[in-house]
């Protein structure tokens, strides 16, 4: 049982960071290509504590900070408070049930990439708002529906619905 | 099972957010000397098997492309050596097919652009090579159209390449056919001008066509001669004695996929002030003609000079000069 539940709550997740380093370059443009680390640390916080999603959204965020150490430090702010949000707006919404999913991964990529270009100082002006009504609307739009679909294969192990209540 | 119900927050839960929203802000105020060994630290353990997974994923995504190139180069090449009269000539040609690579001839340590996902990705990028392939700390990376931007930080395996986009880059620049000098920076992040560079410190008197290729001077002992920079597109300012233009870049960093990493022998990494080699003829096949710089203090003012058209990288670039006051 305990064997089971670890499985339930690592597969999905891992899986998605395996699919991020592997099959996101073959999506379309990176700007609004779905963000499979962001959708594992979102699938990562169905079945977690608010806490331990927030220290799940540091540790992502810190890995993508190494990677793009331009915005060091902002990443793992801005998915800190996502993995948070996200785990206790679980709480409020239905959980279970597909298209909230959908919204929330919608709105919480929309968030991580506002908190970013914040945080981070780069970008400002017209920039930014590009950034925020265009690509990020777009990639939260690319990742909720790859987030909807994972969900829809791992339904059973995730406690997820395929309809509305 | 309906999840959800033990969930809500307790102070422990708040207190781990606190924990990890103040570490968060002390990564943001870190220096670069104490980030770049931690970051660095992350990607030579917890991200190498997922970096080398990327790594194997832009090799295989390309490798269709690759196939087909060395099948039209290898056809190419048999044609040719069928025409021993005109060996040599289709031998040049083919070379040029070959592209950028062939053209460097050696010197330089070819790599993959490990793009991600956040808004910042532009400013500075992750490659795949390292110190173990040759690549050092300020190198200049390349793509067949011109400059990406300078390692600033060279893993064993993989590199962080801070690109033009990035608020501290700086170059010397100078126009194609050598008349004019200037700093190169990123134009900045907001206004109409956003993604350009500028050509700072042109002085009064010189007029700059638009579509003048710029290129990089070897000034400075980082960056070697004849990398191209970007085409002159726009007057941005002028402040007193002196004139600020808008440079289309020859590279987008969000859109290259594959680079070259010149060596230091190549003058760039530390080489004496404009010494190196020359890469205009690498850059720019067509043009045989070196750089030869023109003093600008001996330049006459206001005096219209003639664009080079060889050197051009786009005709739809309008020839207009610059309009003065």
């Amino acid at each position: 049982m305990r064997a089971g539940h670890l499985v339930r709550t690592w597969a999905a997740p891992l899986l998605l960071v395996a699919l991020h380093f592997s099959v996101r370059n073959r999506l379309g443009a990176d700007r609004f290509a779905p963000d499979f680390l962001l959708l594992a640390l979102l699938t990562y916080t169905i079945r977690a504590r608010p806490g331990a999603s927030a220290a799940a959204g540091f540790f992502v965020g810190l890995l993508g900070d190494a990677l793009t150490p331009a915005s060091f430090g902002a990443g793992a702010l801005a998915h800190t408070v996502v993995g948070y949000l996200s785990s206790r707006a679980k709480t409020v919404f239905f959980a279970d049930i597909l298209l909230v999913n959908g919204g929330l991964f919608f709105a919480a990529t929309w968030l991580r990439n506002f908190l970013v270009a914040l945080a981070s100082g780069k970008l400002s002006g017209p920039q930014l708002g590009w950034e925020l009504l265009i690509w990020s609307p777009l990639q939260g739009l690319t990742t909720a529906i790859t987030g909807v679909v994972i969900l829809a294969v791992f339904r059973q192990w995730l406690s997820v619905r395929l309809g509305t209540r | 099972m309906t999840i959800g119900a033990d969930r809500y927050a307790t102070r422990g839960d708040t207190f781990v957010l606190l924990v990890c929203v103040v570490l968060s802000l002390v990564a943001m105020s870190l220096p670069d000397r104490v980030r770049e060994p931690m970051a660095s630290g992350l990607r030579r353990t917890v991200l190498w098997p997922l970096l080398q997974l990327q790594t194997q994923s832009e090799e295989l995504r390309t490798s269709r492309a690759r196939f087909a190139a060395v099948v039209s180069e290898r056809d190419s090449a048999t044609l040719a050596s069928t025409l021993v009269g005109e060996l040599q000539s289709e031998n040049a040609r083919l070379r040029r097919l070959i592209g950028l690579g062939s053209r460097l001839g050696s010197g330089f340590v070819p790599a993959e652009v490990l793009h991600q996902a956040t808004p910042t990705d532009p400013f500075t990028v992750v490659i795949s090579a390292g110190s173990r392939q040759g690549v050092r700390p300020l190198a200049p990376v390349v793509a067949p159209e011109g400059l990406l931007g300078i390692v600033s930080w060279a893993d064993a395996r993989t590199s962080v390449v801070s690109t033009w986009a990035n608020p501290e880059f700086r170059a010397s620049g100078i126009a194609a056919d050598g008349s004019v000098y200037g700093i190169v920076g990123p134009h900045g992040a907001s206004g109409p001008g956003a993604w350009l560079l500028e050509l700072r410190g042109v002085p009064y008197g010189q007029d700059v066509r638009f579509g003048t290729l710029i290129l990089t001077s070897g000034l400075g002992g980082v960056l070697p001669r004849g990398i191209p920079l970007g085409t002159i597109v726009a007057l941005a300012s002028e402040n007193g004695w002196e004139r600020t233009y808008l440079v289309r870049p020859s590279v987008a960093p969000g859109a290259v996929s594959h680079v070259m990493v010149l060596n230091p022998s190549r003058g760039g990494g530390g080489g004496t002030a404009g010494g190196g080699s020359d890469l205009r003829s690498s850059f720019l096949p067509d043009t045989a003609k070196p750089v030869t710089p023109a003093p600008p203090a001996e330049v006459p003012r206001r005096r219209v000079r003639p664009v080079d058209t060889t050197a051009a990288p786009d005709s739809a670039i309008p020839s207009d000069t610059v309009k003065h006051p």
